[in-house]
């Protein structure tokens, strides 16, 4: 049950984070005049609702196959000194992220995952993995897993990890 | 023990009197290249993915596989970007006042083509893209005059910089809109989030005189287009990641869409090919071939590898050949002549491979070509 307490923690710490992560979406999303509102959406009715008691997981979180990786690219912060919903020491996460939706196979059920890049450090240069579901090009930020999300943390584009968070379940229309 | 001792003495002499029968070698000098490029030399760019501070670009000589030389640029990189005379080389590249920390600097390098030298550079905002490398994250106008950089933080924007008098001009905001795809001498285009494209022109001092965002010309829900279009004349080619082309006119202001094609057939798509890879996309511009790196694979393998290169006439729009690779490949490239190559690399497994890009005869690799090759250009 360790990695329901690192759970909970990261919550906890997550709601500070989700204010200014939500206030930072609703200003891009201004900005977005006209743009295609359907990225953003998962990530408000994810941070909106109720938060659903975590997730029953197995796997490896180690290993790429790992169901919460479906749409990650980089090196695992479980491999780097993190785990998979922390950074290692001394990196700081970035806010803003990409998101993808993990099917978990304990339950069957859609899970909106936020990958939050781990910054500060150089490449940590272990465990690489590259899984695409979902993924979008760039003109479609949100879901694009091939942006340095470091670009939007307080030390810059130095990338170090990615982490996968998982937000709240996924609704029929946002997958 | 007399005549051993003599032999010995002759043996042991014997470098010495070689040494000084040939003349001695002055210190190495640079190399400097040919004033005039070889059509069948070809830029390699390298994110250095474990390393990403240290950024390169190498330039290969395709019809002999030799390495001529390299450019270091810096943290994050892309790619270096060519103008169409090739008389300099414009590099935009990130630095940190300590390595990866400290104040960051975002410049464009100026080099020179023959000695591979910085010779200026141009700071511009601190807010450069950074990304899994695609060749339309800066460009340059048709007339070389202006070099546009794309800006994500993640608000998004461009900035403008005039190469002729090496100076920032300025930046302006491109909100919900990405990459820069040129379509004029003081003109380009933008991909919005919602499938239009945005038009950008700039008057003769750099500065953005207008915004045009156009309609949508696919459905980003159902069948997106990847970001690594390709310019054919005044038409860019789009290609989905289910393998549909979508050709769009910019030669006026407001952009033209055709009409859309498949790049496989029934029996093709029943087989699974799809387009993917990181440079998916090469053209051939005199004869109108498209050149697709193409796989067998389910949905979202849009970044996979590939064996395969298929040809297609953009004209016709219909396929003209299938060429099978030495080895898988995540990038290739067209040179531009008549007798043009083809290049292709895989960002696991650094080695070139030089082909025929008419007969798609497999002709040299070459092997060590950095570390996470991305992206391959030609002069």
């Amino acid at each position: 049950m360790k990695w329901l307490d690192k759970f909970s923690e990261n919550s906890a710490r997550s709601v500070a984070r989700q204010s200014s992560r939500r206030s930072f979406i609703a200003r891009v999303g201004t900005l977005m005049v006209g743009a295609a509102a359907v990225p953003l959406l998962p990530v408000a009715r994810a941070s909106e609702s109720t938060r659903p008691a975590a997730p029953t997981e197995t796997g490896d979180p180690k290993s790429c196959d790992y169901w919460r990786y479906c749409a990650i690219d980089g090196f695992l912060c479980d491999c780097c000194g993190g785990s998979y919903n922390t950074c290692p020491p001394g990196t700081v996460v970035s806010p803003i992220t990409w998101i993808g939706t993990c099917t978990n196979p304990v339950d069957g059920k859609d899970y909106i995952v936020s990958y939050n890049d781990c910054c500060g450090k150089s490449s940590c240069g272990r465990c690489l993995c590259t899984r695409n579901e979902r993924d979008r090009p760039v003109y479609q930020p949100f879901l694009s897993n091939d942006i340095n999300w470091c670009a939007g943390s307080s030390v810059d584009i130095a990338y170090n990890c990615s982490a996968a968070v998982v937000l709240g379940l996924a609704t029929e229309e946002s997958g | 023990m007399l005549r051993k001792l003599i032999l010995l003495i002759l043996v042991l002499s014997l470098p010495a009197a070689a040494a000084a029968e040939v003349v001695s070698e002055s210190r190495p000098e640079s190399v400097v290249l040919p004033a005039e490029a070889n059509p069948h030399w070809v830029w390699v760019s390298d994110i250095v993915f474990h390393h990403m501070a240290d950024g390169k670009a190498y330039l290969v000589d395709g019809d002999s596989g030799k390495f001529l030389g390299m450019l270091s640029t810096g943290m994050g990189f892309i790619a270096p970007a060519l103008p169409s005379d090739y008389s300099e080389i414009y590099s935009p590249e990130i630095y940190f006042s300590r390595g990866i920390r400290g104040e960051r600097t975002d410049v464009i390098t100026f080099y020179d083509t023959r000695e591979l030298k910085p010779t200026g550079e141009v700071v511009i905002p601190p807010r450069r893209f950074a990304a899994m490398p695609t060749l339309n994250y800066s460009s340059i106008t048709d007339d070389n005059r202006f070099l546009v950089v794309y800006n994500f933080t993640p608000a998004q924007s461009v900035s403008v910089v005039d190469l002729k008098e090496r100076r920032l001009v300025g930046e302006t905001e491109t909100a919900g809109c990405a990459l820069v795809l040129p379509s004029g001498d003081r003109r380009f285009n933008m991909l919005c989030g919602d499938g239009a494209l945005l038009t950008v022109t700039l008057d003769d001092q750099g500065e953005v005189v207008g915004k045009h965002r156009g309609e949508p010309f696919f459905d980003p829900a159902k069948d997106w287009v990847t970001e690594k279009a390709v310019r054919w004349g005044d038409t860019w080619i789009f290609v989905s990641f289910n393998g549909n082309v979508y050709p769009v006119d910019v030669s006026g202001e407001i952009p033209i869409a055709g009409k859309t094609w498949s790049m496989f057939s029934d029996a093709e798509r029943d087989e699974s090919w799809r387009p993917g890879g990181i440079q998916h996309l090469a053209v051939h511009q005199s004869s109108g071939r498209l050149y697709a790196l193409v796989h067998q694979g389910e949905v979202f393998t849009h970044k996979d590898p590939g064996m395969d290169v298929w040809v297609y006439d953009l004209e016709k729009q219909q396929q003209l050949q299938k060429i099978k690779l030495n080895d898988i490949a995540t990038s290739i490239q067209v040179s531009k002549d008549d007798a043009p190559l083809m290049f292709s690399i895989f960002i696991g497994n650094p080695t070139l491979d030089v082909y025929d890009a008419i007969s798609g005869k497999h002709l040299r690799s070459v092997g060590e070509i950095g570390f996470t090759p991305t992206l391959l250009q030609t002069p």
